[in-house]
């Protein structure tokens, strides 16, 4: 810091010699001078004093008898002159700074973190439409509105942060993991619960209505189970009127399930060539220079490899270049092996069980087979399952009006 | 009495010495820091008297003090304090 501060300053190594040069380096001490370096080569003596304090060393040297040399200059102040010359070097300077600071006042680069649902396209139409784009004027961003402007946007954003970093506007979100529901519509004039499928009611729990069917009973798809009409009964049990109400209850049917799936015979393979040729590119903001090619191989995939600089680690630059690789390949048609089939298939399986048991349903018994068919492998076979039912239907309402008791 | 007074300290010493006061600023005693034998660290002084390679005499209040070594050189010099770096071989008081 004091060698910055000395260099900022400027100062000389200055040589001196004379009658008495102790006493000049004492007069110069008890004029608050300082003096570093100091080192006696002979007759001579050697010091480093500042570019300021060596303008008052006259009358000290003629009162002690000294004579003064300056041996170097150091620092700034001796520096800025020579650097005046180069006329160029100070207009590159100047339109460097120059650049730097005018960057300095502009979005060049936007990034989004934490999106699943939402897309980035989807994100980058809302930023334009919000006329945040790259290139805008930093002062024309307002971190917080747009913030909550996110928030109303998007309602699955549960949280949004905006910040600048350099030149760079980075914005993270979190998005809600659990689903979002709606509350369901009641209807005026209530629903029964009616089944989904054929089977033989295993659990029973009802909460609301009237339950019309009871465990170890035989269904049918459409069964009506749990009725949203309850009837409201006189003192002497006869039914006064009927309140409508929506049916409620969990209720569990044992039935079986038929399972089939194909995969095919024979598969497509992507196998390399081997062969590639490259394309540079260079991009200047959504400008894209490259050079003009033929279509480089019959089938092929496309690789970018790009780079973008970031000046300073902060300062990202709407410059970046890369090129396109592109790969050859051949397409090849491979059969499955067994294993490999079964091991095809019985993943598929695993993915249906697994659909079934997030549905709430309980697989009890299944009976699967691979068969090797017509250009392809079937696997056929059923389930035995125990699984939620209850289907809500609206309650058409009958003109007749229920008997009344007396 | 007066022999008396040049064996044992005098009173202003014995006073500063029973209030617990630093002696170097009251006083005006030199004070020496040295570190190893490469460097040392001056205060209280009036002035250098002189100063070669192998010799530094530096005047204090009540005494000299001299330095004595090889490739003696003075890193910095004020008003204040200094300090003394080289091959310290010998301090001794005149």
């Amino acid at each position: 810091m004091l060698g910055i501060l000395q260099f900022l300053k400027g100062y000389v190594r200055m040589k001196i010699w004379g009658v008495s040069p102790e006493r000049f380096l004492n007069l110069c001490s008890n004029k608050n001078i300082l003096l570093w370096d100091i080192r006696k080569d002979g007759d001579v003596y050697t010091m480093c004093i500042s570019l300021s304090a060596f303008l008052h060393l006259r009358p000290i040297a003629r009162k002690t008898g000294v004579r003064v040399v300056v041996l170097q200059k150091y620092g700034l102040p001796f520096l800025v002159p020579g650097l005046l010359k180069r006329k160029i070097f100070i207009a590159g300077l100047f339109l460097c700074v120059a650049f730097w600071i005018v960057s300095y006042r502009f979005v060049w680069d936007i990034t989004l973190e934490g999106n699943y649902q939402i897309t980035q396209e989807v994100f980058t139409d809302f930023l334009t439409s919000q006329q945040v784009r790259v290139g805008m004027q930093k002062t024309d961003l307002d971190i917080s509105a747009l913030e909550k402007e996110i928030r109303r946007a998007f309602p699955e954003i549960t949280w949004t942060s905006v910040k600048l970093s350099g030149t760079r506007l980075e914005i993270s979100i979190k998005e809600n993991d659990t689903p979002m529901f709606t509350k369901p519509e009641v209807p005026e004039g209530g629903q029964n619960l009616v089944s989904e499928y054929a089977g033989v009611i295993t659990s029973m729990i009802v909460r609301s209505g009237v339950p019309m069917v009871k465990i170890g009973d035989i269904v049918e798809e459409g069964t009506l189970l749990v009725e949203g009409r309850v009837p409201i009964y006189n003192e002497d049990a006869t039914i006064r009127e009927y309140m409508y109400i929506t049916a409620d209850a969990d209720i569990t049917v044992e039935h079986s399930i038929t399972y089939q799936d194909t995969l095919p015979a024979t598969y497509i393979q992507k196998t390399y060539t081997g062969r590639r040729s490259s394309r540079p590119f260079v991009r200047l903001g959504s400008r894209e220079i490259k050079l003009p090619q033929e279509r480089p191989y019959l089938v092929y995939d496309t690789v970018i490899q790009g780079h973008t600089p970031m000046a300073l680690e902060k300062l990202s630059i709407p410059l970046s270049w890369g090129q396109y690789v592109y790969r050859e390949y051949m397409n090849v048609e491979h059969e499955y092996t067994l294993k490999q089939a079964e091991a095809l298939l019985m993943e598929k399986e695993l993915q249906f069980l697994k659909t079934l048991e997030e549905k709430g349903v309980h697989i009890i018994e299944k009976d699967v087979k691979i068969e090797e068919g017509n250009a392809c492998w079937t696997m056929e076979g059923w389930f035995l399952v125990d699984q939620p039912t209850g289907r809500a239907v609206n309650i058409v309402l009958e003109e007749t009006v229920p008997e009344v008791g007396e | 009495m007066k022999k008396k007074q040049a064996e044992g300290p005098s009173r202003r010493e014995a006073l500063i010495d029973s209030l617990s006061l630093p002696k170097d600023i009251l006083l005006g005693a030199l004070r020496v820091t040295l570190t190893g034998s490469q460097e040392a660290w001056v205060e209280n002084y009036k002035g250098i008297l002189e100063y070669t390679e192998c010799q530094i005499l530096l005047q204090g209040k009540n005494c000299q003090v001299c330095f004595e070594g090889q490739r003696l050189s003075i890193e910095y010099y004020t008003n204040e304090d200094m300090k003394i770096s080289g091959c310290i071989r010998c301090v001794r008081y005149q």
